[in-house]
Order: C-alpha cells, then sequence, then structure tokens
C-alpha cells in the first residue's frame, strides 16, 4: 500500500535542517503500524510527506501502486481527497460546523450532493454512536466524542489510508483506550493504518512499531497486541 | 449552492466586522455618486445656460497696439465705426448680423417715481445674440432702429421700480436724461444693473449720444462647425481689420476677438478638469475603503489560517479556497457598494429638489441640479468589482501558499 525508497527531506532555513535521511518502508495493505520517536526524529515530517501534505527533496514514494512526486497541488488534494483519512491530536474540527457538517465536508470537495452527504454523515456517525450528536458543534463535545467525529470524518470517503498523528495524544487513558479500540476495529475492516504516536502504550496496540531516530529507521519492531494485557494502566 | 453558503456562513459569523467593513466601501461610494452628481449638476447648469443662447456669436472689443506699424507708434487705441459694420455685413464672409452696442448711464423718471438705468443701444439681432427674454411685448425692431423710434425695452427691474410689479408699462412714457421713450417691451432682468436696464434702437442712441465709434460689436456668424473654422475664421478678420486700421495682424492686443463658441470650449474644458478632480477625490475616498477591506480580509484569513489548513487537508483545493475568500470580499464590496451608490443618489437627488427650491425666484437661476447618469453607475459597478475582486484576491493568495500542516498549526 505504501512503500518509501530513500526519502530525503531537508528544511532550508537559516540553518539548512536534514530532517529525513534516506526512509526505507513498506506498509502493505491492511496493516497497522506505529511511528515512534522523540520530538525531532523526523515523524511528523514523515507524517506530512505520508499525507501528501508536504514535499519530499529526493527518493520515490508510492502510495496505492501509484507515484506521489511532482503532484500539482490539484492532484494532491484529490488524491489525499480519495485515498487518504486524516485524524489529528488536536481534533481539527471546523468549530462553525455541526458534527454532521464537519464529517460531510470531505464529501463536499468530492462535489457529492448536499442529501447524499449528511446521510452519509449520519451513518458514520451512527457507527461510532454519535448520531444524537449530530447537530451539536464540537465545543459542545467531550474531547472523545470530537476524536469520534474526526474519525468518522475520516472514514466517511472510505479512505485506503488512515494517517493518525497523536491520536490519543489530548484524551485521558479511558478514552484513548476506547479511541485505540476503534481504530483497531476499523483497521480490522481492512483499512491501512498508520498512527504517529511517543505513547509505548499505544504504539503497543499495533502490529509494527517503527522507531524513528534522527531521521533514519532505527529498527522496526514486530508486535503482537493480542498477547498484551492492556486491562493494566497503559501510560 | 454550497459554495454561496458557506460564503454566506462565512459572512454572518462576525457580523459587526463585515458591516464595519461594508461601511467604508458604502461610505466611498456615496461620497464618489454625491461628487458625481454635484460635478453633473454644475455641467449640466453651465451646458444649459450655454446651450440657450447662441454659440455662434462673436464679440469683438477695441484694445491698444502694442507692435509699431507703419509709421504709428504703440498704445494707439483702435475704435470700431460705421465702416466696420458695413465691412463686416458686406466683406467678411461668414458674418450673418451684426450688433454694435453703445450706451449711456441714465436716469429714469416717472411721475414721482425713479431710478438709475444702464441704457444699451442695439440692433434688433442682439437679442439672440445677448439671449435677451421677453416678458411682454416686443424688441425693438427693424422699422424702430431704420426711423430711429424713441422706443425702449425695459427690464423687469426697472419696470417694477417706475410701474410696480402688476401694472403693463406697455404704450407708456418713462422720462430718460429728459427725452421721453415710449416703452414696448418688457424683458428679464439680466442682474447687470441694481438700477434696470433698457434697450433703444442703435441709430436712436448713437443721435442721442453723437457716438461714431465703438468699442464693441457683436455679430453672428454661419457654417463655422469646428474648433478649427473658428480659429481659421478668428485669424482672418484680424487680418482684414489690420488692414482697414492699419495695425499689424500680429498683434493680438489690437482688437479682441472672442467667440461664444471659444468661451463655451474653454468652460467645458474647465468643468472637465473639476470632474476630472472630482473623480480623484472620488476615487481616492473609495481606495480607503478598499484598502479597509483588504486589511479585513486579511485578518479574516489569518483567522482562518487553521480551518483552511483543515480544508486542505481534506482535499479542497487552492482554488476553491481562493475563489471562496474572493467571492466573500466581491460580496462584500458589491452589496454596501451598492447601498452606497443607492444612498448617494437618493441625497443627490434630495439635494437637487433642496437647490432646485433655493434657486427658484432668484435673478440669477444657474440650474444646478444634481444628476448621475447610468453611465456613472455602471462605471461604479465594474470600479466596486475590480476593487472587490483585488481586495480579496492578495488576502487569499496568502492563505492558499500556506502548507495545510503549518496552516493546522497555527495559532
Amino acid at each position: 500500500m505504501i512503500r518509501l525508497e530513500k526519502i530525503n527531506k531537508t528544511y532550508f532555513g537559516a540553518q539548512p535542517l536534514h530532517v529525513l535521511k534516506g526512509i526505507d518502508l513498506e506498509v502493505a495493505e491492511g496493516e497497522m503500524v506505529s511511528i515512534m520517536g522523540a520530538s525531532g526524529s523526523g515523524k511528523s515530517t514523515l507524517l506530512n510527506i505520508l499525507g501528501i501534505l508536504d514535499n519530499y527533496d529526493t527518493g520515490e514514494y508510492y502510495l496505492n501502486g501509484k507515484l506521489v512526486k511532482n503532484l500539482s497541488e490539484n492532484e494532491a488534494a484529490d488524491m489525499r481527497n480519495r485515498t487518504i483519512g486524516f485524524i489529528f491530536q488536536s481534533f481539527n474540527l471546523i468549530p462553525f460546523k455541526t458534527a454532521m457538517e464537519n464529517v460531510a465536508l470531505p464529501l463536499y470537495y468530492q462535489n457529492v450532493g448536499r442529501k447524499k452527504r449528511n446521510e452519509l454523515a449520519l451513518e458514520y456517525l451512527e457507527r461510532f454512536g454519535l448520531k444524537e450528536w449530530a447537530d451539536h458543534y464540537p465545543n459542545e463535545l467531550s474531547g472523545g466524542q470530537k476524536q469520534r467525529v474526526s474519525m468518522a470524518r475520516a472514514l466517511v470517503t472510505q479512505p485506503k489510508v488512515i494517517l493518525a498523528d497523536e491520536p490519543t495524544g489530548a484524551l485521558d487513558s479511558k478514552t484513548s483506550a476506547e479511541v485505540m479500540q476503534i481504530l483497531r476495529e476499523v483497521n480490522q475492516s481492512g483499512i491501512t493504518m498508520i498512527i504517529v504516536t511517543h505513547e509505548k502504550g499505544i504504539a503497543l496496540r499495533t502490529n509494527k512499531i517503527i522507531h524513528l531516530k534522527d531521521g533514519v529507521i532505527e529498527n522496526i519492531e514486530i508486535n503482537n497486541p493480542d498477547l498484551i494485557d492492556f486491562s493494566k494502566e497503559i501510560k | 449552492m454550497d459554495f454561496w453558503r458557506e460564503i454566506f456562513m462565512a459572512l454572518s459569523r462576525n457580523k459587526l466586522r463585515t458591516f464595519l467593513t461594508g461601511f467604508a466601501i458604502s461610505w466611498g461610494i456615496f461620497i464618489l455618486i454625491v461628487l458625481l452628481a454635484a460635478g453633473n449638476g454644475i455641467m449640466n447648469g453651465i451646458g444649459d445656460e450655454f446651450s440657450d443662447q447662441r454659440t455662434n456669436v462673436y464679440m469683438i472689443y477695441s484694445g491698444e497696439t502694442s507692435i509699431p506699424f507703419k509709421g504709428h507708434g504703440i498704445n494707439r487705441s483702435i475704435m470700431f465705426n460705421d465702416k466696420d459694420i458695413r465691412f463686416l455685413e458686406t466683406e467678411v464672409r461668414n458674418v450673418d448680423q451684426v450688433s454694435p452696442r453703445i450706451y449711456i448711464n441714465g436716469f429714469a423718471t416717472l411721475g414721482d417715481k425713479s431710478s438709475s438705468v444702464f441704457v444699451s443701444g442695439v440692433r434688433p439681432v442682439f437679442k439672440g445674440i445677448n439671449h435677451v427674454e421677453l416678458l411682454e411685448g416686443r424688441f425693438v425692431n427693424e422699422m424702430d432702429e431704420k426711423n430711429s423710434e424713441k422706443f425702449i425695452v425695459i427690464d423687469e427691474t426697472l419696470r417694477d421700480k417706475l410701474f410696480g410689479k402688476d401694472t403693463s408699462p406697455l404704450g407708456q412714457f418713462i422720462i430718460i436724461n429728459s427725452m421721453a421713450f415710449n416703452v414696448v417691451g418688457v424683458c428679464e432682468a439680466q442682474g447687470r444693473s441694481d438700477g434696470g436696464e433698457g434697450y433703444v434702437p442703435f441709430s436712436t442712441l448713437k443721435k442721442i449720444t453723437r457716438q461714431s465709434r465703438y468699442w464693441m460689436l457683436n455679430f453672428t456668424v454661419k457654417g463655422l462647425e469646428t474648433k478649427e473654422d473658428n480659429e481659421a475664421f478668428t485669424e482672418s478678420l484680424r487680418t482684414q481689420l489690420a488692414g482697414l486700421h492699419e495695425f499689424d495682424p500680429d498683434d493680438t492686443s489690437a482688437v479682441y476677438i472672442r467667440s461664444r463658441q471659444e468661451e463655451y470650449l474653454q468652460t467645458m474644458k474647465i468643468l472637465h478638469t473639476l470632474e476630472l478632480f472630482i473623480w480623484i477625490i472620488g476615487f481616492a475616498m473609495l481606495i480607503s475603503g478598499i484598502v479597509g477591506v483588504s486589511n479585513i480580509m486579511r485578518i479574516t484569513v489569518k483567522e482562518r489560517t487553521n480551518e483552511i489548513g483543515i480544508r486542505k487537508a481534506l482535499g479542497a483545493k487552492s482554488r476553491s479556497i481562493l475563489a471562496s475568500i474572493v467571492t466573500e470580499s466581491l460580496i462584500i464590496t458589491t452589496i454596501f457598494g451598492y447601498i452606497g451608490m443607492w444612498l448617494g443618489m437618493i441625497a443627490a437627488e434630495v439635494g437637487g429638489n433642496i437647490l432646485a427650491k433655493v434657486q427658484e425666484g432668484k435673478e440669477i437661476s444657474l440650474n444646478i441640479v444634481p444628476s448621475i447618469d447610468i453611465r456613472i453607475v455602471l462605471m461604479a459597478t465594474a470600479l466596486l468589482i475590480v476593487c472587490g475582486v483585488l481586495a480579496g484576491f492578495f488576502p487569499a493568495r496568502n492563505a492558499v501558499k500556506i502548507k495545510p500542516i503549518e496552516a493546522m498549526n497555527y495559532r
């Protein structure tokens, strides 16, 4: 599903910063992987490149069999919209739109009609147990509810890949566990899942843990969440 | 449809700000329209003034030579005489009718009433040349001129003083400088003299005053359509007069030749400069409004950086974001611009009515009624659209340039 070959990325500022130094990575369809690393390790940059939110300098990135390189802004936007679903630490819901409108937004950019959009959005909200909250604005929702809305939004376009950036970073441990449970279920429905985190407890719930340090992959740890007892404190 | 919903939502989220922004634009357009309307009013008023006078009128005045010529020194004053009149009538092409003008300041009495009076001796053609409007009776005619009749046309000022407003003076005799004149007509006052004005036949006044040299001749022309025609005519007339009065044809101070058309064109030139000036002022006002809108759009975009980042991450294309911001700005400028335009037009209309009322009954009635024509409305519309797009475009361009991830992390 995802194949990275010798990806390099340098930020040219006052002091050029070589953030990614030849990343090679392969994520198969339906895998659930996590990317771990200290701040400054390049994990956010890597996620941005994977999400086509940022471009890279050299190397090659194949997403769903297509080379993602030198895309025009419109092509990138289209590919993002149709292939990738995003989940963010700060939820990134639009404050003046209701839960339903937020979920429906990606479909707006696919030119889906309003009625169809709202139907689909409601369907996804229902899946996350939020149907009664459809007409509420984000500031009327709890953190866990917000994250579930943003998950519904990520899934409504039926993407191939979900990219989650610290999805539990703003949540308490109980809610975190719930969110991770949902993500696992989503993954089990066949959607590839990549989670960036710095929390070991979160990473342990994925099948593959990629450790990033100073812009290179230090090691890849194979993990079986089913063998771990999560009833204990995970944070 | 969705596009417009999004825009409406964005605008209604901060109503006060939208209103204040719009107000700047409304105000700019309002001032522009009012200024233009006033300018138009002045233009129309003065244009009218010219149009009911005849533009095919020439005046020549006597002057003094400034170049020595054929043994004559300088500062010799050139006056006109009957020979000049005949010459103009018979020898100069394009000249139609000629009226010299001589005048006296006199004292008119009727019974125990009296008034000072400014009496001009003119030919019948003078009526048209000087735009004399008759209220009753007639103007002096060719027969009067031929027979040197002691007939007089008085203006309303003199009539009011001697006869009172409601009495017809026709057929009555008034005494001017101990000579009796029969009143044959009453005309509108032109406000040149406080005491009043009267017109008598040229030949009559000539006999009375024994003048044979005149300092001013008026005549009408025909067949001179363009500015070039008029310039050529003026040049050739000067040369011919130079031959008659022995002065250097290049001496422009010996006689002064003025045409009404020339005056008209000159006045129009001044008025067009005035109009340009008005546009510049109005435009400057408008620009401050536009800068306001642009600034507000910049702030709006800044505030919405986060949202723009989210939208981009969810697959919004730069074009759609650009379009929505530019449209927002366009809506503010056009809606509020039109409000300002309507208010400006109403103000111009009301102001025009008030001015018209004030001017009623006044002696000098320059018809300054502000007005606005459809071309200006269209022009202002185009201006608003251009401004709206420009005011929105630059902030929008900056907004879409920012990377989604940076935009989302922006606080």
